[in-house]
């Protein structure tokens, strides 16, 4: 009963362990039921999760300033900034500084938008990045048109495409920004009045906590890391396309919520956040390996991001009163 | 926990048989966590009687009122109704309601978005039936119901309860409990907090003549002068137990000792302070210190009190003076920091998440630069100290703040303000729902914090509280209208002057009630002709830029691609009007006209199959948000994974055919009238009935008032299930248009309608919370959104930029209204 009750206790500490324990799971099953997959698929797995986890990041940070709030403009945020680097490095080595301040500019500037929108007009977050990525959407249609040669600075590609003993360079990209994000958010002022915010509101509010410079700044880390993320993987990909950006929609929300985190806000896990990107893409991995349909992929995503909020729905209920704002009376 | 002797003994276990009972109530006891709100009460109520329950805050009274009506069952413990028992498995708020027991919270619970009339139906809906005119027999009931509690009252039983003021929400709430049909016992919670004199005594009359037909009453007041004067029997509970029972021929002081009521002495024993050296620390001049003619100034070591009838400014002006520490106010001068103590500790106070350490510490956390690292432990030193002051017990830190009783959870939550450096500590009534020793551990801290240089601002509802002050700002519609000193301070020198005012005044609370319904008329007004403008003015472009256009030929051409957006938007109005938003119904619009094209033609009972199969599948979605407590928007948007993938399965690439059957249905045409016109007049005629019809107002009240509805025996999930059949029905209906239209199917076409279905409920004048809605509105909006792409074709813009319009659109539309609803909401 005790242990029972320890156990149940470093879960909800340790939120990353059951996408941990299904990382491994699943690979222990898909090793052993066909000889399909090996170390070098691992390896490709890999990089397409550190692609991933790093969107993800961003969206954990805007998950967890809570009333749910999730960013919908990441795909299109990745996209526009695939193509402006492409579009001002044009290949050549000596203009990569400037591709990056171009991606950087395009995150904060995106991001700031989109902090605008939701703290100052009070328009839900997800009505107002679902319309911010519709300009951007059109922004990219016309890039694509701009767009001249899909030449990758040399430098950049080799840095993208480089492995480190077998290890994908971009991993060890991916798991520095965790490990950052989980100093972020464990171990500084900030991330302790994010998760504050998250949980309850008025009450960050009522504890001094400037609670519109919180939410706003999820915003930009969120778009940041996705213009970063846009510029690393057109370089991977040696290109860009119109919708590099979209499979980002919906996993960058399920890596989240299958790493542990609280798709109401408040509690996130950027370790976590790391296994569910893996988990997410190992499962579409054994689809594709399977060879399944990209119809049947989408569903399985889709169930399996519903399957998860409704498993772990009902624990906050019970933990949290509701903080939603009561539209009852002013 | 220290339990405080009982001072007064029960008189007699039960005053009367239970034969003669109305309600009997055995043994009620209930336990949240670790706290037991109910310890085995007794409660009998005789027929015709009104029973008095009276009893500190937190004392068990409303607990116990949630067992009688059905909204909690009780850990232990039996009820019977008119001497027959009742099964406490299946007894739940509706069933309460049938046995003819009916309460009006304190709380308000009327749904603001719908009528006085509308609400009626809510607590009684059984007279009405799904037909125009429906309404008629409610307004009938409210009007009734209303001048038989409250003659002259002159409330419009048409008008939307949000736009009456405080005062004659209160009568429409208890007049629609009072006038339903096969009433045995009301129960009335703190009915008259915001009536004035003139209502009250009209209740009172009301209560008694019923009383004297055989009805029966339990009236729950703080004012022991209105128990005194309306009950035939008095309870008293305290610490969630029944410690007095008797007739009413019981001095007001003692009733005041049963409660456990003001231990004057010990309040002033503590005061004894040593006397700091005072500094002002805080300055407060302009309108609301206009009845005093003169400006206050706050010094450190005071200990000032808020007091008042309840929400007369007390909270405002705490929250005004909090607000001052960041931003510039003329009128209240804060010097150095503020910090914030609340009694509603749920909503104000806790982080559910965390330790009590981590609680505690926040305040103090929240103060630094954001990016410096920091560690749990480095403000023990200083929690532990706070604890300690507050005799928390330091061992109980490292818990989660969940696993404490409600005092402790609030020592912890003075202990944050009192380990920061404020000078200032505001504190909104942080006793409330605390047992009688941690009431004393906090004067004591509150004094002692006092004396060591901090200005303490004390807003509080329990009047005896005040005793504990220097002095005492007395508040009345948002002013300070008396300031007493220590030497005039007695409780009856405060709720004189409280009432001083409340006495010439015609209409309850103090509010702005008269400016504001007509400036937000005026926003609404505006808001909802918005939609019908900007259609004429894109239809008048349209014909300009190309005459053919105005044709019945070019308009059907027009609206052809109309149709498919119209229905979707109105999916999503339904979805709305729950205060809830559909991500998945543009792809599910998308799935449909895949299915219709293709497995409908081929094998159509398949396809018919296939059809029934995705109504299930929305009505789970439904299901699941209700039951697992999940934002719609993330599951409807995982379930448009899912619809494009099974199109997407169905049929990789775009084509397909329109069943004949659905072609004709679609096609048929009347010479001189465009047909899609009508189809779209159709949709929305359909849409207004549904969303007009008594199903649509529940749909609507849950949108605003889903605790309420869930109180007065409506289920959430149910009406959740509905909810989603409905915005299933209309989806289907669009992806069939799409598909009869068209005559093929591209799983892809689906996806744009939901940003467009959003936008168009926005721009039709719908709130995208509250569950206001409009279906004319919407069906406007829609018109103008499609027809935007048709304008900027005909202008020369390429289809490239529609996405971006579309967006631009509808942040505009967005922008503008949080705009205007800021601008009403500040009055």
């Amino acid at each position: 009963m005790n242990s029972v009750g320890n156990l149940l206790k470093l879960l909800g500490r340790a939120r990353w362990i059951p996408s941990f324990l299904g990382v491994v799971l699943l690979w222990v099953v898909l090793s052993a039921i066909t000889s399909r997959v090996s170390l070098q698929s691992l390896s490709g797995v890999l990089a397409t999760a550190s692609f991933l986890a790093i969107a993800a990041l961003g969206q954990m940070f805007v998950i967890t300033g809570g009333r749910g709030n999730i960013d919908l403009s990441i795909p299109n945020v990745l996209t526009l900034s695939a193509y402006a680097s492409l579009i001002v490095v044009e290949g050549q080595n000596g203009r990569l500084l400037l591709g990056f301040a171009t991606v950087l500019g395009i995150g904060l500037l995106i991001g700031s938008a989109n902090a605008v929108l939701v703290c100052l007009f009070r328009i839900p977050a997800i009505i107002a990045t679902l319309a911010s990525g519709y300009v951007l959407a059109t922004a990219t249609l016309l890039a694509n048109r701009w767009l001249v040669s899909a030449a990758v600075a040399p430098a950049l590609k080799y840095v993208a495409a480089a492995r480190l003993g077998g290890i994908p360079f971009m991993t060890l990209v991916a798991i520095a920004a965790v490990a950052a994000a989980a100093l972020v958010l464990g171990r500084f002022v900030y991330g302790r009045t994010l998760s504050a915010v998250g949980q309850n509101r008025r009450a960050a509010a009522l504890a001094g906590i400037d609670v519109t410079r919180v939410v706003a700044s999820t915003f930009v880390i969120s778009a940041v890391l996705a213009a970063l993320d846009g510029w690393a993987l057109g370089a991977y990909v040696g290109g860009a396309f119109p919708d590099m950006g979209t499979p980002y929609l919906l996993q960058s929300v399920g890596a989240v919520v299958l790493g542990g985190s609280l798709i109401m806000g408040g509690a996130s896990t950027a370790l976590g956040t790391l296994f569910g990107s893996i988990l997410l893409v190992l499962i579409v991995t054994t689809m594709q390996i399977a060879g399944l349909p990209p119809g049947t992929q989408d569903i399985v995503q889709g169930v399996v991001v519903i399957a998860v909020l409704g498993l772990a729905g009902v624990k906050r209920s019970r933990a949290v009163p509701k903080n939603l704002p009561s539209p009852a009376t002013p | 926990m220290a339990t405080n002797a009982v001072s007064v003994r029960p008189r007699s276990e039960a005053m009367v048989s239970s034969a003669a009972c109305m309600v009997e109530m055995r043994g009620i006891t209930k336990a949240y966590g670790p706290t037991l709100a109910n310890r085995a009460i007794d409660l009998l109520v005789p027929r015709g009687a009104v029973v008095g329950l009276v009893g500190g805050n937190g004392a068990g009274k409303s607990t116990l009122m949630r067992s009688l009506s059905g909204v909690e069952a009780p850990d232990a413990g039996s009820i019977a109704i008119d001497g027959r028992p009742v099964d406490l498995r299946i007894y739940d708020a509706g069933e309460a309601q049938r046995r003819g027991i009916r309460i009006v919270h304190q709380e308000l619970s009327l749904c603001g978005n719908l009528t006085v009339a509308e609400n009626f139906f809510l607590e009684t809906p059984e007279a009405a039936r799904p037909r125009p005119g429906w309404r008629r027999v409610y307004r009938a009931r409210a009007r009734a119901a209303l001048d038989a509690v409250f003659p002259g009252n002159g409330i419009d039983v048409d008008r939307r309860i949000d736009d009456l003021p405080l005062g004659q929400r209160q009568m429409v709430e208890i007049a629609r409990a009072a006038g339903a049909p096969g009433l045995m016992l009301l129960v009335l919670d703190e009915p008259t907090s915001s009536l004035d004199i003139e209502r009250s005594r009209q209740l009172r009359t009301f209560i008694k003549e019923r009383a004297a037909a055989g009805l029966a009453f339990i009236f729950i007041s703080h004012k022991l002068n209105e128990i005194m004067d309306i009950s035939t029997g008095i309870v008293v509970l305290r610490n969630g137990a029944v410690v007095w029972s008797g007739s009413t021929d019981i001095s007001a002081a003692a009733l005041v000792e049963a409660m456990g009521g003001p231990a004057e002495n010990v309040l002033r024993s503590q005061h004894a302070r040593v006397a700091s050296r005072k500094t002002m620390v805080l300055r407060v001049s302009g309108d609301i210190v206009a009845p005093l003619g003169r400006n206050l100034e706050f010094f450190t070591g005071e200990i000032v009190g808020l007091a008042g009838l309840e929400g007369s400014g007390q909270k405002a002006f705490l929250h005004r003076i909090f607000a001052a520490a960041r931003r510039k106010d003329a009128g209240v001068r804060l010097i150095g920091n503020a910090s914030f103590v609340s009694g509603d500790r749920q909503r104000e106070g806790i982080f559910a998440f965390w330790s009590v350490l981590a609680n505690m510490d926040i305040a103090r956390v929240a103060q630094r630069f954001a990016l410096r690292p920091f560690r749990d432990a480095s403000d023990e030193g200083a929690t532990r100290d706070a604890a300690h002051r507050l005799r928390l017990d330091a061992e109980r830190l490292a818990s989660g703040i969940l696993d404490l009783s409600g005092g402790n959870q609030q020592k912890a939550l003075v202990g944050r303000a009192l380990i920061t450096d404020a000078a200032t500590i505001l504190l909104d009534d942080p006793t409330r729902g605390v047992d009688v020793g941690a009431k004393a551990d906090f004067y004591t801290a509150l004094a002692r914090s006092a004396g060591v240089g901090r200005l303490m601002m004390w807003h509080s509802t329990e009047d005896a509280e005040f005793l504990e002050c220097d002095r005492v700002l007395v508040f009345s519609r948002g002013r300070i209208i008396r300031e007493l000193f220590r030497a005039d301070l007695s409780e009856q020198a405060i709720v004189d002057a409280s009432f001083a005012e409340m006495t010439t005044a015609t209409n309850g609370m103090p509010s702005a009630a008269a400016t504001t319904p007509t400036r937000r008329r005026w926003a609404e007004t505006a808001l909802a002709t918005a939609p019908f403008i900007s259609l004429v003015v894109v239809l008048a472009v349209l014909s300009f830029v190309n005459p053919t256009a105005a044709s019945p030929f070019g308009l059907d051409l027009l609206l052809g691609p109309a149709v498919a957006l119209v229905l979707v938007a109105l999916a999503q109005m339904f979805a709305v009007s729950g205060s809830e938003i559909d991500l998945g119904i543009g792809a599910f619009a998308g799935f449909v006209n895949v299915l219709s094209a293709t497995l409908l033609v081929e094998r159509p009972l398949v396809g018919l199959a296939g059809i029934a199969l995705a109504f299930m599948a929305y009505a789970g979605l439904g299901l699941l948000i209700q039951w697992r407590k999940i934002p719609a928007i993330v599951v409807t948007l995982g379930a448009s994974f899912i619809w494009s993938g099974v199109g997407y399965t169905l049929q990789p690439t775009p084509g397909g055919s329109s069943p004949d059957w659905l072609t004709a249905l679609f096609g048929w045409s009347i010479p001189g009238i465009p047909t899609m016109a009508v189809l779209i007049l159709l949709a929305g005629l359909v849409a207004f009935a549904l969303d007009r019809s008594p199903l649509g107002v529940v749909l609507r009240g849950f949108g605003n008032n889903a605790a309420a509805l869930n109180r007065g025996g409506w289920s959430p999930t149910r009406y959740a299930i509905v909810r989603y059949l409905i915005v299933a029905l209309f989806g289907t209906i669009a992806g069939l248009s799409l598909t009869a239209i068209n005559t093929a199917s591209d799983i892809n076409a689906g996806g744009p309608f939901t940003l467009l279905s959003i936008a168009s409920v926005v721009m039709g004048g719908c709130s995208l919370i509250g569950g206001r809605v409009a279906s004319g509105g919407v069906v406007a909006g829609a018109l103008t959104l499609s027809l935007i792409g048709a304008v900027l074709a005909t202008v020369g813009v390429s289809t490239d930029y529609n996405a971006a319009v579309q967006g631009l659109l509808l942040l505009l539309v967005l922008i503008l209204r949080s705009g205007l609803s800021t601008r009403t909401a500040d009055q």
